[in-house]
């Protein structure tokens, strides 16, 4: 056995905590190891063509990296393996970054700990096998959950590129909140006119088929033939999808939850999302006294939304726009903690808005007390460090974004995660931002957190291309970790047939032996664990490389 | 490398490769800190995991073995960690009869869990940590 171990120095991240030269010496002595050395960063191209080299002049039968987490930068290096004429499979990957150099200080401590992972994925990795890459026929056809502008703008790439798209609307009417909006910044347009010309874009297309008033009943299946079933007010409809895309958007705060701001319980305290319906028949004096709260539903520990929503302190600014257009010489004060005028334009908007008259004091409101006379805000200047007590004839109350409403319900269906506020997780914050853990089913707009309308377009587009490219050639590659069975091995005692949940095993009554259908396997292993008679294998996962692994790690070996 | 005297507690934990491996590759990123005695094992699902696993990982010489997994009705093969339950279940007992229940662990950490992770790896070192060293209390 030949095998070539490349630790990474991750320029200072790994290299700073981790003596890597120590390392890649003491692994120059391990038997079957024949190359051993340390890199300022083995994924850049010189730190590859270093690898690509040893492997092809060295003749290596298995590499080892050593660097950040195994989810990252998996293709690279298999691919690298597939140039030199190696068997990806025969890659392994050991964490010493995510695992090791981040998690403690000491130098010395961590090197150690790094020598044990190495070691571990050593000895696991004298076990690999090459693995053929297992083919799949995909069906070219995407279930976009939600139609909202991050559903319809991937509904709209998918079936451009002649993709069978079926788009599924909770509500009556396409749209979301967009539809809702009056004069949406920075485009300055009409929220229904956005969405009419998206929907109008769809229209046209043979390959779309859209549902409205319609929930997803049932989701089973894997990769690139996911069986869907739908609930439609004709009945139920059932469908291939070859991969999905849930873009179920998001809720608007409700401020009840916080009950000194006196919500709900007086009419001329409202929300900007109903500010947008009623700007215009709005009851008001006629140099009306308007006060806008920036933040409600936002930054906000002790009611669990530490997060800011990105677009409210923007919304904020709308509207004290939209009243001093309206009426010059209105009182308008903005109570902000500070402003983050977050897109392109938006601190220019923010000093347009000052320059109309808008007054901006950084504050902590207290509470909302309606009188008769008016509604009294109370609440501490935060730069002037003392109190103040106003009044004003109208609130209005800049609402964060919540997680949708059937975040739960999509999460335990779709097996996404969800993120510590509720929102759908990424499987990579910066590598990964459409994906989720399950490939094929992809996330995109505000359910994913809160983000505004172009941010929205470009996730639903982003995610559209990354499953249009999983799906285009009609088949796809999967990884081969799949269970085989030893028939020698085999008692026939079907118990691994009675776990698998995917009904992949099958019982042969002639020889009585099992064996599996591959195309059904999931990859679980729980039929590994199951055996009695270990004549059960995972590919990729058998029970020799883990029982080496640990022994590494105890150091037992 | 050298000689190593070592009193602190070493763990084993055989972690599902969809939450809570992902859930420890986060608390790295986030630069989380947790002991150097608890080192991973990435299986594909928790019910790969076999009990002969974590029985190997404490013959070894490990002070202590964890089994972790998405929570229930999260698993991506629809129900694997039904089976690690049961599994561990079973096992549980089995220290328990030896006086050793405080060696294994069973958790249930999401992806997004990066805080939890590395609480319930902490708090079990630090419990495995404690009784190691009781008798030498003066
Ligand atoms: C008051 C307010 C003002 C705003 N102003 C601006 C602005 O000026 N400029 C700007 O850029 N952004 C603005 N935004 C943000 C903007 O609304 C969002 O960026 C945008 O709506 C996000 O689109 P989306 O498709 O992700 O979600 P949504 O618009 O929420 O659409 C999601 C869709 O999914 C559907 N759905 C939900 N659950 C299901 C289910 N289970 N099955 C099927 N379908 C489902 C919903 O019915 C909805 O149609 C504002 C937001 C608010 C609250
Ligand atoms: S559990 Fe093992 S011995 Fe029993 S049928 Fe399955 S493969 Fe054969
Ligand atoms: S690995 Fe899982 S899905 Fe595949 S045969 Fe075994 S139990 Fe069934």
């Amino acid at each position: 056995m030949k095998t070539g171990i490349f630790i990474c120095h991750c320029g200072h991240n790994i290299k700073h905590t981790i003596d890597v030269k120590k390392l890649s010496q003491y692994f120059k002595k391990y038997p079957n190891v024949t190359v051993s050395e340390d890199y300022p960063f083995v994924c850049s191209e010189p730190g590859q063509d270093m690898i690509r080299e040893s492997i092809e002049k060295q003749g290596l039968d298995r590499v080892l990296i050593a660097s950040c987490t195994p989810s990252l930068h998996g293709d690279l290096f298999k691919d690298l393996l597939k140039k030199s004429d190696l068997n990806p499979f025969l890659l392994r990957r050991v964490s010493i970054r995510e695992h090791c150099s981040w998690v403690g200080d000491d130098l010395e401590i961590n090197t150690e700990k790094a020598r044990r992972l190495i070691l571990a994925g050593l000895y696991s990795a004298a076990h690999y096998v090459p693995l053929e890459e297992k083919v799949v026929e995909v069906t070219k056809s995407a279930l976009i959950v939600g139609g909202g502008v991050s559903g319809l703008s991937a509904a709209a790439f998918l079936s451009k590129m002649g993709m069978q798209v079926y788009l599924v609307e909770k509500e009556a009417e396409l749209g979301g909140h967009v539809r809702a909006l009056k004069n949406i910044w920075p485009a300055r347009k009409d929220g229904k006119e956005i969405i009419d010309e998206m929907v109008a874009e769809l229209a046209g297309r043979k390959n779309v088929e859209i549902f409205t008033s319609t929930t997803i009943s049932a989701f089973e299946g894997f990769f690139g033939n996911y069986e869907v079933t739908l609930a439609t007010p004709e009945g139920e409809k059932k469908m291939t999808a070859g991969g999905v895309i849930v873009a179920i958007g998001f809720a608007p705060f409700d401020p009840i939850v916080k009950p000194e701001l006196n919500y709900g319980k007086d009419e001329r305290i409202i929300t900007t999302l109903e500010f947008e319906e009623r700007a215009d028949t709005l009851q008001l004096p006629e140099n009306p006294r308007i006060a806008i709260l920036h933040c409600v539903g936002s930054r906000d520990e002790q009611i669990g939304k530490p997060y800011c929503s990105r677009v409210c302190c923007i919304n904020a600014l709308r509207v004290g726009e939209a009243v001093k257009n309206k009426c010059k010489d209105s009182y308008v004060e903005s109570f902000y903690m500070d402003v983050r005028a977050h897109p392109r334009g938006g601190e220019e908007y923010f000093e347009d808005t000052q320059e109309k008259g808008v007054l901006f004091t950084r504050a902590n409101v207290a509470e909302i007390t309606p009188t008769p006379a008016g509604l009294v805000i109370r609440g501490e200047d935060t730069l002037f460090g003392e109190f103040f007590e106003r009044e004003f004839d109208l609130v209005v109350l800049s609402i964060g974004m919540s997680p949708p409403i059937d975040n739960k319900l999509m999460a335990t269906l779709f097996k996404i995660t969800l993120d510590k506020d509720k929102f759908f997780l990424e499987a990579h914050i910066k590598l990964r931002p459409f994906d989720t853990a399950v490939k094929g089913i992809f996330i995109a707009g505000s359910c994913s957190g809160p983000k505004d309308v172009e941010e929205s377009i470009n996730h639903g587009r982003a995610s559209a291309v990354k499953l249009f490219g999983f799906l285009n050639l009609g088949y796809a590659f999967v990884d081969p970790f799949i269970s085989s069975v030893d028939p020698k091995r085999c008692s026939g005692c079907r118990m691994c047939e009675t776990a698998c949940v995917a009904k992949a095993i099958k019982f042969d009554e002639a020889k009585r032996v099992v064996h599996v259908e591959e195309a059904a396997c999931m990859g679980c292993g729980l039929c590994n664990s199951t055996c009695p008679s270990s004549a059960i294998s995972l590919k990729g996962s058998i029970d020799m490389m883990i029982d080496d692994e640990i022994s590494a790690l105890t150091e037992a070996i | 490398m050298e000689e190593k005297t070592n009193k602190n507690p070493e763990i084993i934990g055989f972690a599902c490769s969809f939450c809570t491996f992902k859930a420890s590759e986060m608390a790295g990123s986030l630069r989380m800190k947790y002991p150097d005695g608890v080192k991973l094992v990435q299986v594909p699902c928790s019910s790969r995991v076999d009990p002969a696993f974590v029985i190997k990982a404490i013959l070894e010489g490990a002070d202590g073995a964890f089994v972790a997994g998405c929570h229930p009705g999260d698993c991506h093969f629809i129900k694997g960690n039904y089976y690690t339950r049961r599994k561990i279940a079973a096992l549980k007992e089995m220290f328990d009869a030896f006086s050793m229940k405080d060696k294994l662990k069973l958790f249930w950490v999401s992806a997004a869990e990066a805080r939890r992770f590395v609480e319930k790896v902490t708090g079990m070192y630090d419990e495995i940590k404690e009784k190691k060293n009781a008798g030498k209390k003066a």
